[in-house]
């Protein structure tokens, strides 16, 4: 036990930044500290980065992103993937769409999308549970159903206009707004609410803590009596409910019923930014915390890229670079961890 | 003793350092041709990192291995291979969805003209599984993962022994072997002997050192404390050499009275038993033995729910119960330590506090929200009174030593407060200071009511701890054997009776 003890000492001697980076996790550090060299890059770039409006663009373009990504932190986190939020998200845009338009229900619109969304998490929690089909195939599958059937629900296959003010509002719109501060959109402080609640949720209630068991060790969770069948319904149906929310979102910004444009690709952002936050594969890592700082990062990057009219091509390539690169980062730490469990075991 | 004197393997002066741990400090022995050389010595004295330096695994910093006479000191595991050192892993990799025959040979499959060769293939296995004695034990065309432990243990012991080999090094071979299986795997050591071959026995089991070893090599802390002729050493010699304190081997339990019936279980009938009845009673242990296979922790997941249940009933305290899951079980008052601690039992990527509530988080919380106050509250005492060594509370289970490890699977149903506690194999692969430990801790829950089911490999323990003793064999239960009646020799008498029948 001679190495515990060494570690004990370490731990009361060390120095502010070895406590800062135990206060933040060594990940969540590492996450600011690249957002920060990433901001001086651009802002080093162009003069345009610290514009109020574009600080905006970006608060609005992280909130879309950022809300799918609090759903997938949990399906991540219990050890499964799902691919298909993208497409619940544009099903759920159009059905808030024509709820709004064609009903004349603001708040209606909200609900019955995010209703949708939820539905369609069921939906895909059956398949997982009942089929056994396996997470990321089932949503894989869903991700076409569903994409197919946001094109059947629009009427005639065609994005529905949505004119209503209050529910653009819900988009675009901004509180807070006074003199010089040029406020806080209204889809950003929407976020903040989610990630609370999805912190709070992850760190400090039995389902959260349920979540983290079984993504660590699915067999070992269920004899110590988490029913995992039912976990899978409430996170998947809590992950579609989120992307439905996601969907009337987009509905709101765009003022229109989007059957996919909008919403394609969005899965990958999600899940790009929860493995960069710190979560891994196989499950039972990951805060929302991190995914949110990981959020705010590929946002940035994003939005840098296009002040610095970097093609979308491009843009698309380095995407794709970058979830590679997250989860290498994330194999490459576990691979460290279980390095030193061996050395830990091996010297007893 | 057919001994030539001539070393096969020397260790010269061998040191291999981790961060913050020195492993192994100039080491220096020798295997001779036709010995078996028994490495002993409590977890983390260095038995591991030695083999896997050995085996190629782990580069040595300093000093030299000779391996007949050729110098094999800064080697990988292919060479190694190559060179005549073969390793059987205490838990060998088998590919799941391939047969025993292509694991054995896996990576150089018979082929003919780039095609396998699998009639070939069929009866290399077949000849090398004869040659080891264990041809009746396994079928060379069984896919991987519908072997059991035991037979997973065949195919690596068949993979070593393929031409070439010229020092075999055993790791707690016989931990999922049953007593019969571990008889023939001391017949198949005993005929390497004979054959010239250098053979390490590493092992926890200081009767198996007895009875098969010529030398025994006692490690502690890296270092080399002694070695001794095992002709001229007793077990306790031994042991006190090994932790550098005395302690008793034989654990007694002292003598319980018996009281009112807390688990009961009638006609129990699933998938893998028949016609199950037993009863335990409050501070009972009732030991379950039996070979491996023979459905005992089976009938653990069928009491807890896990896996389901025919017909029978179980009953708490009197009462029928109704258990469909584990969570219906752990309402019931039952809890259920599995054999597969890392594969089952624990959650590796998650905190000690985490690991120990897990099962009453509810209990733990008010509307859904953990209490974390309570939680600490909960665990911090049960991490005191077991002695669990952690940093923090915080630390990551999977961090631990396998015995600290063990007990923050007792502190989790301790927590819970059962009435009746299952406990697979507690003390495998846990070292001999911490096994002590374990024995007091089961005791101590016996002592304090709880009726335990004790299923247990390894005759001494079921023998030290447990009241009553029953034998499982082909899904089917025996009478209960009083402690005062039990006996290895009775219990092995059960088994093997029930076989011929």
């Amino acid at each position: 036990m001679t190495h515990m003890t060494q570690t004990n000492t370490e731990r009361s001697t060390d120095n502010p930044l070895k406590a800062a980076t135990r206060f933040v996790g060594a990940e969540n550090l590492s996450l600011i500290i690249a957002l920060i060299i990433l901001v001086a890059l651009i802002a080093s770039q162009t003069p345009f980065f610290f514009a109020p409006r574009n600080l905006m663009n970006i608060g609005m373009n992280l909130a879309v992103v950022g809300l799918l990504s609090v759903g997938m932190t949990m399906v991540i986190v219990s050890g499964a993937l799902d691919i298909s939020v993208g497409s619940i998200a544009g099903v759920a845009s159009v059905v808030s769409a024509i709820f709004v338009t064609y009903v004349g229900t603001v708040w209606g619109g909200i609900f019955m999308g995010i209703l949708a969304g939820a539905l369609l998490g069921v939906v895909n929690a059956a398949i997982i549970s009942y089929l056994r089909v396996n997470a990321v195939v089932a949503t894989l599958a869903t991700l076409s159903a569903y994409r197919g059937l946001a094109f059947l629900v629009a009427p005639e296959g065609r994005p529905i206009g949505v004119l209503d003010q209050n529910f653009a509002f819900l988009g675009s719109g901004r509180v807070f707004e006074s003199g010089g501060f040029p406020g806080i959109p209204v889809a950003m402080l929407l976020l903040i609410v989610i990630a609370v609640i999805g912190h709070f949720v992850m760190s400090s209630t039995v389902f959260g803590r349920s979540i983290y068991s079984m993504g660590g060790n699915p067999i070992a969770a269920r004899l110590a009596g988490i029913n995992l069948t039912r976990m899978k319904f409430y996170i998947f149906t809590i992950s579609g409910a989120l992307a439905g929310l996601t969907g009337v979102l987009v509905t709101a910004r765009t003022s229109s019923g989007q059957p996919s444009s909008g919403t394609q690709g969005l899965e990958l952002e999600a899940i790009t930014a929860v493995f960069l936050g710190g979560a891994i594969l196989a499950g039972g890592k990951g805060t929302i915390v991190g995914t949110m700082l990981a959020v705010v990062l590929l946002a940035t990057l994003s939005n840098g890229m296009n002040l610095l009219n970097i093609p979308t091509f491009y843009q698309l390539v380095a995407k794709g670079f970058l979830l590679v690169v997250a989860v290498a980062i994330g194999q490459w730490r576990m691979a460290r961890a279980e390095r030193a469990q061996a050395r830990a075991a091996a010297a007893g | 003793m057919t001994m030539t004197d001539t070393p096969i393997l020397e260790i010269r002066g061998v040191g291999k350092a981790f961060p913050n741990v020195r492993a192994l400090a100039n080491l220096a022995f020798d295997v001779k041709r036709g010995e078996v050389v028994a490495f002993v010595g409590e977890n983390g004295a260095g038995k591991s990192t030695l083999l896997k330096i050995l085996s190629g695994d782990y580069r040595l910093d300093e000093g030299t291995v000779l391996l007949d006479g050729q110098e094999v000191s800064h080697v990988g595991p292919l060479e190694a291979r190559r060179a005549g050192f073969r390793l059987v892993r205490q838990e060998p990799e088998i590919v799941p969805h391939i047969s025993a025959a292509e694991n054995i040979f896996v990576g150089e499959l018979p082929q003919k003209r780039g095609i396998i060769d699998f009639s070939q293939l069929r009866s290399d296995a077949r000849a090398l599984l004869q040659e080891c004695g264990f041809a009746g034990l396994i079928d060379p065309e069984a896919m991987g993962d519908t072997l059991s432990p035991a037979q997973k243990h065949v195919v690596e012991i068949a993979r070593a022994l393929k031409p070439g080999v010229k020092v075999i090094a055993f790791d707690e071979p016989t931990s999922s072997l049953t007593a019969d299986e571990t008889e023939r795997l001391f017949t198949l050591i005993r005929a390497l002997r004979q054959r010239g071959l250098g053979v390490i026995y590493v092992t926890h089991r200081l009767h198996e050192v007895m009875e098969i070893s010529d030398r025994i090599v006692v490690l502690r802390d890296g270092r080399l404390v002694g070695i001794k002729e095992t002709a001229s050493v007793t077990p306790d010699e031994i042991i006190r050499m090994m932790v550098g304190r005395d302690l008793s081997y034989g654990f007694s339990r002292s003598e319980t009275t018996r009281s009112e019936v807390v688990l009961e279980v009638t006609n129990l009938t699933s998938r893998y038993h028949r016609d199950i009845s037993f009863k335990i009673h409050a501070g009972e242990i009732l030991g379950f033995a039996g070979l491996v296979g023979a459905g005992r922790t089976e009938l653990a997941k069928v009491i807890f729910g896990d896996l389901h249940k025919r017909s029978g009933d179980v009953r708490i305290m009197g009462e029928l119960t109704r258990i469909k899951s584990p969570s219906d079980a752990i309402r019931a008052s039952i809890g259920f330590a599995p054999e597969d601690r890392k594969g089952e039992g624990l959650i590796l990527v998650r905190s000690v506090i985490e690991n120990a509530s897990m099962a009453v988080f509810s209990r733990l919380s008010r509307w859904g929200v953990l209490r974390s106050k309570m939680m600490v509250d909960t665990v911090a005492p049960l991490i005191a009174s077991l002695e669990i060594k952690t940093p923090s509370l915080e630390q990551e289970v999977g961090k631990l030593s396998g015995g600290n490890q063990q007990k923050v699977v007792l502190a989790r149903w301790l927590a819970a407060k059962p009435k009746v506690l299952i406990l697979d194999e507690p003390t495998r692969a846990v070292d001999v200071g911490a096994k002590a430990e374990i024995y007091r801790l089961i005791d101590n829950l016996a002592k304090s009511g709880i009726a335990i089911m004790l299923i247990s490999s390894e005759m001494p323990e079921l023998l030290a701890l447990a009241d009553r003793i029953v034998v499982m064999q082909g899904g089917l239960l025996s009478a209960p054997i009083e402690k005062s009646e039990a006996s290895e020799e009775r219990i092995l008498n059960v088994a093997l009776g029930q076989q011929a029948a």
